[in-house]
């Protein structure tokens, strides 16, 4: 879907429930780790005024992330069926689209260059954030909730903790996950001001619409 | 100079030799040849049963049966004489004192959590064995229903503080680490603290139980014999459970303010969190620590794989690693906004 407006081309990259499932996971993945500084740290962190406190807002925002992505997962692989072609890198990005989107943030955006990848509904993410985002949301997602539920029920799940080494290599992998993505939002959010504009990124995931640059 | 420290002194010596001599004739193994023997239970009752092996071990056996039964005579029991019976304040004043303070004092007497005929010191029992003694009258299943109204994963906590970490003023907490073994062989079957026993059965010939970690036998426990056991146990069904258990114990039963607020234990950093012991059985049920290497409690992996305190026990190695994940992704962003600054006249023509 496509719209003109003062001379301007848009197009409908972001449909709503991806949106409100952004914002949601956005939300929630920043209290998780504000909280979670707080329950690593008492003694030098008091943010949500007890440690309680920060544990069942952590935990009301671990079981709100997990929920949500379930819905995720099932509005691409179900109702859009396009997960794999959204997320998982094809024969051209491993062979050649990766290292040109590397070569294109690490030399050419400085040289003044166009970006290799133009976002269309079907062909959101460059390979790189199909790389980035397949890593976090295919991998380290799923595995940050399933160590995040084990940690939330070790008397329950004592045997599937033992399984898995004990409930200190649980705890090591859920906190190194967590710093995974406590980076991405760095990244995430500083990758997201390289559109045309400062912007331009920004807007899509507000309204859905974004201009289409055609440099 | 004669001086009050003094005269106690002299006192304690005076009240060693009569119970010197006291043990000398040892009358005990009188009492003990009809009391120690399990048949006697039929006659009058249980109660006149004393184990020999649990009573020798205890402080009371220094003093003897007669310093408590006092009017035992000598043609006891044909003089039909039930003998009289000394109370606790006599000896343990200042404690009876404490605990006649306590909200539990109107519940239970003394004797209803301390059989003096096998009271053991607190270092003796196991963690374990101090909550059954609790769970007595304070069923665990409701206990974990009361505590989780306001205590997140309550049965995790109750399996892993002895009720009277937080229900009495003890202080000084220390780590102590049992050896448990799995009921049966089936995986997922429960974990029980192992006796002296169960122990000795994965043990080649005689071999003190204390070997199945202090492989040395330098009767201290290195953090690398800690992880070999670890790496090692889970073959023989066994593991090893820590509780937080408190060093120095008093009877003041209550219900601290302190201890509704997590950060009274979560927040005690890992500084606090150097010291721990490995509890090991012996023949005769009661157990004996051994110290374990500083800081085992923080090891990443195998040191203590299955305990994990929130906030206190955290690794800092751990804590390095995600620091520079973090400022992994943060320097992402400054480097590159930095170039982009400095080079944004390349792109303005776009």
């Amino acid at each position: 879907m496509s719209a003109h407006t003062e001379n301007k081309e848009f197009i409908y990259l972001t449909p709503m429930p991806v949106r409100i499932w952004h914002w949601i996971n956005a939300l929630g993945i920043v209290t998780l780790c504000i909280t979670g500084i707080q329950i690593r740290f008492p003694e030098y962190v008091n943010i949500f005024g007890s440690y309680k406190a920060a544990i069942r807002l952590h935990n009301t925002a671990g079981i709100t992330v997990s929920i949500f992505y379930a819905i995720w997962l099932g509005y691409y692989l179900v109702v859009k069926g396009n997960l794999f072609k959204l997320y998982v890198p094809n024969t051209y990005d491993i062979k050649m689209g990766i290292f040109r989107q590397v070569l294109f943030y690490f030399y050419h955006f400085f040289k003044g260059g166009p970006s290799p990848h133009h976002a269309t509904p079907d062909d959101k993410f460059n390979p790189m954030q199909k790389v980035a985002y397949m890593g976090l949301m295919l991998a380290l997602m799923p595995l940050v909730i399933v160590s995040g539920i084990l940690i939330l029920n070790v008397a329950p799940l004592r045997e599937l903790i033992i399984l898995i080494g004990g409930l200190k290599i649980l705890v090591s992998a859920h906190f190194l996950i967590a710093c995974c993505f406590f980076a991405f939002l760095f990244v995430h959010v500083y990758l997201a001001t390289m559109g045309h504009t400062m912007l331009a990124h920004f807007k899509p995931m507000w309204d859905g619409w974004e201009e289409v640059n055609h440099h | 100079m004669f001086t009050l420290r003094s005269a106690a002194l002299a006192l304690s010596v005076l009240a060693i030799f009569p119970m010197a001599a006291l043990s000398a004739e040892k009358p005990e193994d009188a009492c003990l040849g009809c009391h120690g023997d399990r048949n006697i239970s039929g006659k009058s009752g249980s109660h006149v049963y004393i184990d020999p092996a649990q009573y020798t071990r205890t402080t009371h056996a220094v003093i003897g049966c007669t310093s408590c039964h006092e009017s035992v005579s000598a043609s006891h029991p044909d003089d039909g004489i039930r003998p009289s019976r000394a109370t606790c304040k006599e000896c343990h004043g200042p404690v009876q004192k404490e605990y006649a303070a306590s909200l539990h004092a109107n519940n239970a007497g003394c004797a209803d959590c301390h059989n003096p005929h096998s009271v053991k010191p607190p270092v003796s029992v196991s963690g374990k064995e101090m909550n059954a003694m609790c769970s007595r009258c304070h069923e665990t299943a409701k206990m974990v229903k009361v505590h989780a109204k306001w205590l997140p994963q309550a049965d995790l906590h109750i399996d892993a503080i002895p009720c009277i970490t937080c229900h009495t003023g003890s202080q000084n907490y220390v780590i102590t680490m049992y050896i448990e073994k799995r009921l049966g062989t089936k995986p997922g079957s429960d974990f029980k603290v192992a006796n002296y026993d169960e122990l000795s059965q994965t043990l080649p010939g005689d071999k003190d139980v204390k070997s199945l970690i202090d492989t040395n036998g330098d009767n201290y426990i290195s953090l690398a014999e800690l992880r070999t056991f670890n790496r090692d146990a889970k073959h023989d069904n066994l593991r090893l459970w820590g509780m937080m258990t408190p060093e120095k114990v008093t009877h003041t039963y209550q219900i601290l303010d302190n201890r509704w607020d997590c950060t009274f234990c979560h927040a005690s950093g890992p500084k606090a969190m150097q010291t721990s012991f490995v509890s090991f059985p012996g023949k005769d049920g009661s157990f004996t620590r051994v110290a374990v290497e500083k800081g085992a409690i923080l090891d990443i992996l195998y040191g203590t794989p299955d305990f994990y305190m929130m906030g206190s026990t955290r690794s800092t190695a751990l804590s390095i690693v995600g620091g520079l994940i973090i400022c992994g992704g943060m320097a992402f962003a400054g480097i590159h906004g930095t170039l982009r600054f400095l080079t944004r006249n390349n792109r303005k023509e776009h």
